[in-house]
């Protein structure tokens, strides 16, 4: 499997700390030490998951130089979708006009590792194209009185194009998830378990509530540990990495992992001061910036780790341009 | 198994947030330069060198006194690790 192509869609509306802090009474500064985040964007009227989404899957396709016709696979990494039913990728995959399958991926944050994989081993049974893009706009889904959440979360997308080759770039993997820590960040209504009604709408039971702490604490602990895993299933060191790509949730809990692993900033891959927290667009957003950069070359090692909600984590090291290149 | 005394705590703690110096004595949320993701960065450097104790995040809530101090989290430690293995 190779990387071909790659693309974004961030919204133009910029929403910048200074605003944040008037909004919530608190100083700039708080967010900025808290966080690391000096903006985010949100999007605008008529600007959706999907439509983020459908832009930056078309820009990934035209790097490539395909069209949505050439794909066999849709998978859309997102944990706020274009509505309950049905799936985001529908909607995309109309769109594109990808003629193969839709699929969508819902593991909140870790959504694009998780998508990745599941691509990687879709493209061993079809070695055939697949599009794979994160997208979210979680701006869409806080609570507008949320502080711990709002100064966290932008909007945006990432996609890429997966193709077959002779070389596969995925060196070695790792995924997990732990549903006893479910509530760690949950939105509680709209689901069968509690559908809609006034009442949840009141109560704001619709919105996304975060424990931070909680989340802090296993976000660390499981990035360390499958970023362990996939190093070892590689035979490989943290210092033969060349660029880590890790979700982009908040810089304090970037730097502990990178202290805590042995990786250090300057292999880090970080935008988080531009875009805050894009949930599952976070990574691919972060890669394709690095590649557009020119900072990723051929023969890299390249290594992509995430967490999210559920809680889930995730991480992949891949030899850009294969053993080969 | 040997537990930091609370005055290693505090020199954990001034290591982890870069606080210049700790009280001890002072309830958790009161001290400057020392935040939840602090205190949380510290929990998971103890979790990691103490896995069997099994301390969490409950360490940091506040008692009938008022909020935590780190005098607080020192005794809670020690009960912790006072328990037989089979209540942890």
């Amino acid at each position: 499997m190779q990387i071909t192509g790659w693309g974004t869609s961030l919204p133009e509306k910029i929403v910048s700390s200074v605003e944040l802090a008037e909004r919530f009474g608190i100083d700039e500064d708080w967010i900025v030490s808290r966080c690391g985040i000096n903006e985010r964007r949100y999007v605008q009227d008529g600007q959706t998951t999907a439509s983020l989404a459908i832009e930056a899957g078309q820009r990934a396709l035209d790097k490539a130089g395909l069209t949505g016709a050439d794909i066999a696979h849709l998978i859309v990494a997102t944990a706020t979708p274009e509505q309950p039913s049905p799936a985001t990728s529908a909607f995309v995959h109309h769109e594109l006009g990808v003629s193969g399958s839709a699929h969508d991926v819902n593991a909140e944050c870790s959504g694009f590792v998780y998508g990745l994989i599941f691509a990687a081993a879709m493209m061993k049974m079809d070695p055939r194209p697949i599009l794979l893009i994160g997208s979210d706009t979680h701006s869409l889904t806080v609570n507008p009185a949320d502080r711990d959440l709002g100064i966290l979360v932008g909007d945006g997308a990432g996609a890429v194009v997966l193709t077959p080759g002779e070389d596969d770039w995925v060196l070695s993997w790792d995924l997990g998830a732990d549903g006893a820590r479910a509530s760690s960040l949950k939105v509680l209504a709209g689901g069968s378990r509690m559908p809609t009604t006034e009442e949840t709408v009141r109560d704001g039971l619709h919105y996304a509530k975060i424990n931070g702490n909680e989340i802090y604490l296993n976000a660390v602990r499981y990035t360390v540990g499958t970023v362990r895993n996939t190093m070892e299933k590689a035979g490989l060191s943290v210092s033969d990495v060349d660029h880590v790509v890790p979700h982009q949730a908040n810089i304090r809990i970037i730097n502990s992992i990178l202290n805590h692993t042995g990786l250090t900033q300057d292999q880090l891959v970080t935008n988080i001061h531009k875009y805050g927290n894009t949930a599952s667009a976070s990574i691919p957003i972060a890669l394709a910036e690095a590649l557009d950069d020119g900072r990723i070359t051929a023969g890299d090692l390249v290594m992509l780790a995430g967490f999210g909600a559920g809680m889930t984590w995730g991480s992949v090291l891949l030899r850009w341009g294969g053993e080969t290149a | 198994m040997e537990l930091p005394t609370v005055e290693e705590l505090a020199t954990q703690l001034q290591a982890v947030s870069g606080a210049p110096d700790v009280d001890v004595d002072a309830p958790l949320t009161q001290l400057s330069d020392v935040d939840s993701m602090d205190l949380m960065e510290w929990l998971y450097g103890f979790q990691s060198q103490y896995p069997e104790l099994q301390a969490d995040a409950s360490l940091f809530q506040e008692d009938g006194d008022g909020g935590a101090t780190l005098r607080t989290v020192h005794g809670r430690l020690l009960a912790l690790a006072a328990q037989p293995a089979s209540a942890k």
